[in-house]
């Protein structure tokens, strides 16, 4: 059996005071999506950025790739590519120059052509020259979702990689995402809602009182953290 | 040296494109020179000296606002954790940030001597060279503090205050030197006289660029 490219023991993250995550166990196996649900402020996007390496649990530890997260070194995030809240994106420099540095950042061979090629798949190829300060919020994570997957890593981090697209945007991300994993790409996804990916599979959990759990009403909408904290601890 | 170079350009051809680092840094430096051309008294016959201590005064309260910028510009849409989030050695992308800063400053300390020579009414003379080794020397250092400091800043509250406060103490003994040095400059004394204030900022910028190198991936690292 495959090791996991994911698997955390007990992790948890405290905020000062306020403890976001709690004794989280979670396991990812190689080539498979997770998604995981939740209210805002539950710790979606903390888990995320403790997956790549930004954010160091409190406690317990996080394996990617075999490798604790916080000893993170090269080797290991040249694998990883991450869609935030925030774009990642450099206001005045064009969608191509934006793209073209990203990619020789993680020395992708003909940076150009390749910065090319993602903008004509996302569908931006007429605004190739055009500063992202001009963007609109969905070409913009349009944008952010081909920074993220140009160089072609093994574990794919996207936090609410739908926010902000209109049906053509989702449409376009959602094959990417479907392309990634039936590459074999890993994909943690978060959301405040379950969603779906034509023809792509993936396990949904929630976060409940700080813990990562499956998920047990995948279409009931989700209000919140405060929610979150009033329902059962699971046992 | 691919990554070093595309960080390098990508921080210059902002700057081209925004101007704000070059334009801050020369605004404020000619904001001072001005003043201090009316405050200090220029017929008392150590003109080199004001004008060595006004260009430099001009350098750093520039410095702070402008030089500062390459790292507080990466905070803007979460660059600066794309960055980190890259393969990018921690220690490859100080040096570009230190090398954007230092060219921004140098830039500055080229118009502002210019300024400060007319303004003071000073002759050009052979020791430009001497004044262009401490300019660079000097811009250097700061540069390698400020970069360093600012990474720092950036992710504490109130670190916008707490910077000059952090980089001025620090600064001092490179300061004096770069001042001492650079008013036996501008007495057109070789640069033989002013060797051991140079020596001092050859050895500031040694210490701290050495400091940035070594500790700009744990002054970064994980939140």
């Amino acid at each position: 059996m495959a090791a996991a490219v994911i698997e955390t023991h007990a992790l948890g993250k405290t905020f000062g005071l306020t403890p976001v995550l709690q004794e989280t166990e979670f396991k990812l196996s190689p080539g498979r999506g997770a998604i995981v649900i939740g209210g805002n402020g539950c710790g979606k996007s903390t888990l995320l950025a403790i997956f790549a390496g930004l954010v160091a649990p409190s406690e317990g530890y996080a394996l990617v790739f075999g490798e604790d997260t916080r000893r993170f070194g090269p080797r290991y995030r040249r694998r990883i590519g991450m869609m935030s809240h925030q774009s990642f994106l450099y206001p005045d420099l064009t969608a191509r120059e934006n793209l073209e540095f990203y990619a020789r950042l993680y020395q992708v061979s003909a940076p150009r052509e390749v910065a090319e090629s993602w903008l004509a798949r996302l569908g931006l190829a007429d605004w190739a020259g055009d500063r992202v300060r001009t963007f609109s919020r969905g070409m913009e994570q349009r944008l952010a979702a081909a920074r993220a997957m140009i160089h072609g890593p093994s574990l794919l981090l996207l936090d609410e990689p739908f926010a902000g697209l209109d049906p053509d945007g989702v449409a376009r991300v959602g094959t990417l995402i479907k392309s990634a994993l039936e590459e074999g790409c890993s994909i943690v996804a978060t959301a405040h809602t379950p969603f779906g990916v034509e023809g792509a599979e993936f396990e949904v959990y929630e976060i409940v009182r700080g813990q990562v759990v499956p998920c047990q009403e995948e279409d009931a909408p989700r209000r919140g953290r405060l929610r979150s904290l009033l329902r059962p601890r699971p046992s | 040296m691919n990554t070093f170079l595309a960080i390098l350009r990508k921080d210059l051809l902002l700057e081209l494109r925004g101007g704000r680092s070059t334009t801050a840094l020369v605004s404020l430096a000619l904001l001072v020179l001005v003043v201090l051309t009316f405050a200090l008294d220029r017929t008392a016959g150590d003109g080199p000296a004001n004008a060595a201590g006004a260009l430099w005064i001009a350098l750093v309260f520039a410095g702070m606002l402008g030089a500062t910028r390459v790292m507080v510009a990466e905070h803007e849409n979460g660059c600066l954790r794309a960055l980190l989030l890259s393969p990018v050695d921690r220690a490859i992308l100080y040096a570009a940030k230190l090398t954007a800063s230092a060219t921004f400053m140098i830039v500055a300390a080229a118009a502002a001597s210019t300024m400060a020579m007319l303004f003071f009414n000073l002759e050009f003379s052979g020791s430009l060279a001497t004044l262009a080794v401490a300019l660079t020397l000097g811009a250097l250092g700061f540069s390698a503090l400020a970069t360093l400091l600012a990474a720092i800043s950036i992710r504490a509250r109130g670190g916008e205050l707490l910077l000059p406060l952090l980089i001025v103490p620090l600064f001092v003994p490179a300061l004096i030197a770069g001042v001492k040095a650079s008013a036996a400059a501008l007495a057109g004394a070789p640069l033989a006289a002013a060797r051991e204030w140079v020596g001092i900022l050859i050895a500031f910028d040694i210490l701290f660029v050495t400091a940035g190198y070594l500790l700009f991936e744990h002054v970064v690292g994980e939140e």
